[in-house]
C-alpha cells in the first residue's frame, strides 16, 4: 500500500476543472516528481492533495486515511507538509518566528527538530534573528522548507523549489532535497526544471493538459525518445 | 597638505555635490525641500525662544499636549490598522467604536459613582433633566472616585468589544470574502447606524461627564526635572494607561503565540491558513484588541476633555486615518509613529498658526510625507 494514493482525481477552482482523472502514488521513502508543460495542472494536483482546490471526484488516501475534502489545517496533522511556490514565508517576521509558525499546531516548539533544521540549513541558524523578507531567494526557499519540516512530515510536497533561483543555486537546492529524502521523508516534487528533477527522482509522472501522460522511473522517462521530444526539448 | 591641494578638494566637493544634485529624483528633491522647511521652522523656534517671543514653558505645554493627543489617537489607530492588515478593509465604523466606548464606559462610571443617590436612568443617560447631578456633583475625578473611573474604563473596553464582535457576526463575517470595497461601504453604514443608535438614547446634545481634573502644583523635591509647574491628573492618567496598553500590546505581538499568529496572518494570510493558524480565532482576537483599545481611547478622551457628544469618534476618525496612513497602513508600529507625528504637529504648529487651523498643518505634513513615501513611514513593514 502506497503512502499516498491519488486515484482518478478531478479537481479545479470553483466551476473550472483543471485536472481530470489523475492517478498518482508515492510509496514510503520514495521521491516522486511531476513534470509537464506550463498549465498542465502540476501545481493543481499538489494543491488538491493539500485541500486547497475544489475537489470534484476521485479519492486521495494518505496512510490509509481518505483525506479528500479535508481542510489544510486538518491535513497538516496527518503528516503532509507543503511548501507553496510563492508566498511561502512570513516576510516581516524573523527566521526563528517563521520556523515557530511551522510548529504552530504543537503545544511547544520541538527543540530537536529545530536543531535538525539548523543543522541542515546552517545559514538559517546564523540568520535566526533576521527578518525573513531580507533573506536571498535561495535562503527564503530553505526557510520555507525548514518551516514545513518543523512538523516532521512523512511526505513533503514541494512546488517548484528551484523557480527564481540563480542557476548555481539550483543544484544546491536539489542536493538538499536529496538529503531530506535520504533522511526518510518522502518527497513529491513539481518542477519546471524537468531534466534535473527526473534525474534525481525515483519515479516521474508526466502530466499534460490535466491528465496523466507517462509514468515511469525517472531515468527511463529521461531516456524515452517520445518524452524527450515532447517535453524535454530533445 | 598644501593650499592648492585643499582648493582641489573644495572644487572636487562642489563638482561632486553638483553631480549628486542633478541625479536627484523628484521625490528626493521634495524630501530635501521638506527637511529644509522643517529645519527653517526649528531655527525659527530657537530664535523665538531666545528672543523671548515664546516662553519655554509654553513649548513644553504644546509638546505635552501633543503627546496626550497622539496617545489617544494611537490607541484608536492601532485597532484600525489591525483590522486593515488582518481583515483587509478600511473600517469606517472604527471611530464610532470610540464613541461607543465613551458612552458605555462613562454610563457605567456614573452608575457606580452615583449608586443609591440618584436613579439609574438619570445616571446612565448623564442627567437628561436639569434636576439630575453633574459630573462635578458626582465627584467624577480620579482622586474622588478612582474605583468608579477604573470600573468605567474596564466597562468601556468590554462593552465596545461586545458591540464590535456583534457587528462582526451580523455584518462583516457574512461579507468576509467579498473584498475590501463592499466591506468599506458597509462599514460606513455601520458607522452611521451605530452613532445614531447611541443618539436615540443619549440625544445629539453635548454631555459633561467628569468633574474638573485635579491638579498637582506642588512637586516634591525629587521631581525637579519635570518641566511643568502643574500637572493635570486626568491627562497623566490618560498617558499612563495608554502607554501601559501600548507596551502590553507590543509584548503580546512579539512574545506570545497569539501575537505571533496575528502578525503571521497580517503578513501572509494564505500561508497562515496552511500552517494551521486558526484564522477565525485570530480575527476574534483582532476585533477584541482593536475594539477594546478604541473603547478605552473614547473613554480616556472624555476623561481628558470632560465634554463629549455622539460625534466624538467620527470627528476623530479623520485624524486616526491620517495617523494610520502616514505610518503605513496595516503596520501597527507605523500607526504609533503616525499618531505621534500627527499629535505633535497639531499642537506644536500652534507656535506659528492659530488654533482653529492646526489640523491643516497635520494634514499638509501628511500629504507632503506621502508624496515622498507613498507607502507611509513604515510602509510595507506590515504588522511587525
Amino acid at each position: 500500500m502506497a503512502l499516498l494514493d491519488v486515484d482518478g482525481l478531478d479537481a479545479g477552482y470553483g466551476d473550472l476543472q483543471i485536472v481530470e482523472n489523475v492517478d498518482l502514488a508515492v510509496d514510503a521513502g520514495e521521491y516522486v516528481t511531476i513534470v509537464g508543460p506550463n498549465g498542465a495542472g502540476k501545481s493543481t494536483v499538489m494543491k488538491s492533495i493539500f485541500g486547497l482546490t475544489t475537489h470534484m471526484g476521485g479519492s486521495i488516501t494518505f496512510s490509509d486515511e481518505e483525506i479528500s475534502g479535508y481542510r489544510p489545517e486538518d491535513i497538516i496533522t496527518t503528516g503532509i507538509g507543503y511548501v507553496p511556490q510563492n508566498g511561502n514565508i512570513f516576510p516581516s517576521m524573523s527566521v526563528m518566528e517563521n520556523l515557530e509558525m511551522g510548529a504552530y499546531i504543537l503545544d511547544e516548539v520541538p527543540q530537536d527538530r529545530l536543531d535538525r533544521i539548523f543543522n541542515r540549513f546552517p545559514i538559517l541558524d546564523e540568520r535566526r534573528g533576521q527578518t525573513a523578507g531580507d533573506l536571498s531567494g535561495g535562503q527564503q526557499q530553505m526557510l520555507a522548507m525548514g518551516r514545513a519540516l518543523m512538523l516532521d512530515p512523512d511526505l513533503l510536497l514541494l512546488d517548484e523549489p528551484s523557480a527564481g533561483l540563480a542557476p548555481d543555486l539550483v543544484d544546491d537546492m536539489f542536493d538538499r532535497i536529496d538529503q531530506i529524502n535520504e533522511a526518510g521523508t518522502s518527497i513529491l516534487l513539481v518542477e519546471q526544471n524537468a531534466k534535473e528533477a527526473l534525474r534525481r527522482c525515483s519515479r516521474g509522472y508526466v502530466l499534460v493538459q490535466g491528465q496523466n501522460r507517462y509514468v515511469d522511473e525517472g531515468d527511463a522517462l529521461l531516456a524515452d525518445e517520445q518524452v524527450r521530444q515532447d517535453f524535454l526539448g530533445g | 597638505m598644501g593650499v592648492g591641494n585643499t582648493g582641489d578638494n573644495v572644487s572636487n566637493l562642489i563638482d561632486d555635490t553638483r553631480d549628486r544634485l542633478s541625479s536627484l529624483s523628484g521625490q528626493e528633491l521634495f524630501a530635501l525641500l521638506l527637511l529644509l522647511g522643517i529645519a527653517i521652522l526649528l531655527i525659527d523656534l530657537v530664535r523665538r525662544l531666545t528672543m523671548g517671543e515664546l516662553a519655554l514653558g509654553r513649548l513644553w505645554r504644546y509638546t505635552w499636549n501633543g503627546l496626550v493627543d497622539s496617545l489617544y489617537i494611537a490607541l484608536a489607530a492601532i485597532g484600525l490598522s489591525m483590522t486593515y492588515s488582518i481583515l483587509r478593509f478600511a473600517n469606517f465604523s472604527h471611530g464610532d467604536l470610540v464613541t461607543t466606548g465613551a458612552f458605555s464606559g462613562w454610563a457605567v462610571a456614573w452608575v457606580i459613582g452615583g449608586w443609591g443617590m440618584y436613579g439609574i436612568g438619570e445616571l446612565v443617560l448623564f442627567s437628561p433633566t436639569p434636576a439630575g447631578p453633574t459630573g462635578g456633583e458626582l465627584g467624577m475625578d480620579v482622586l474622588a472616585s478612582p474605583v468608579a473611573i477604573l470600573v468605567g474604563l474596564v466597562a468601556a473596553a468590554l462593552l465596545t468589544i461586545g458591540v464590535a464582535l456583534a457587528i462582526d457576526r451580523l455584518v462583516y463575517k457574512r461579507m468576509r470574502d467579498t473584498g475590501g470595497i463592499p466591506l468599506l461601504i458597509a462599514s460606513v453604514g455601520v458607522a452611521l447606524a451605530l452613532r445614531y443608535i447611541i443618539g436615540v438614547f443619549w440625544t445629539v446634545e453635548s454631555h459633561s461627564a467628569t468633574a474638573s481634573a485635579p491638579i498637582i502644583e506642588d512637586f516634591p523635591d525629587w521631581m525637579w526635572w519635570v518641566p511643568f509647574d502643574r500637572v493635570n491628573l486626568h491627562e497623566l492618567t490618560l498617558v499612563l494607561i495608554a502607554v501601559g496598553l501600548i507596551i502590553g500590546l507590543h509584548l503580546l505581538l512579539q512574545y506570545t503565540k497569539l501575537g505571533k499568529a496575528m502578525r503571521a496572518m497580517a503578513d501572509n494570510k494564505d500561508l497562515a491558513l496552511i500552517t494551521g493558524i486558526p484564522t477565525e480565532r485570530v480575527i476574534f482576537a483582532t476585533w477584541t484588541i482593536g475594539a477594546g483599545l478604541a473603547g478605552v481611547a473614547g473613554y480616556l478622551i472624555v476623561l481628558d476633555r470632560g465634554q463629549f457628544s455622539i460625534n466624538i469618534g467620527w470627528f476623530l476618525l479623520l485624524l486616526i486615518f491620517a495617523a494610520v496612513i502616514l505610518g503605513g497602513i496595516g503596520s501597527i508600529y507605523g500607526a504609533l509613529v503616525g499618531s505621534l507625528v500627527i499629535g505633535l504637529t497639531i499642537n506644536v504648529s500652534l507656535v506659528w498658526i492659530p488654533a482653529d487651523m492646526n489640523e491643516i498643518a497635520a494634514f499638509t505634513l501628511m500629504i507632503l510625507i506621502l508624496i515622498i513615501k507613498p507607502d507611509g513611514l513604515l510602509g510595507g513593514v506590515e504588522t511587525a
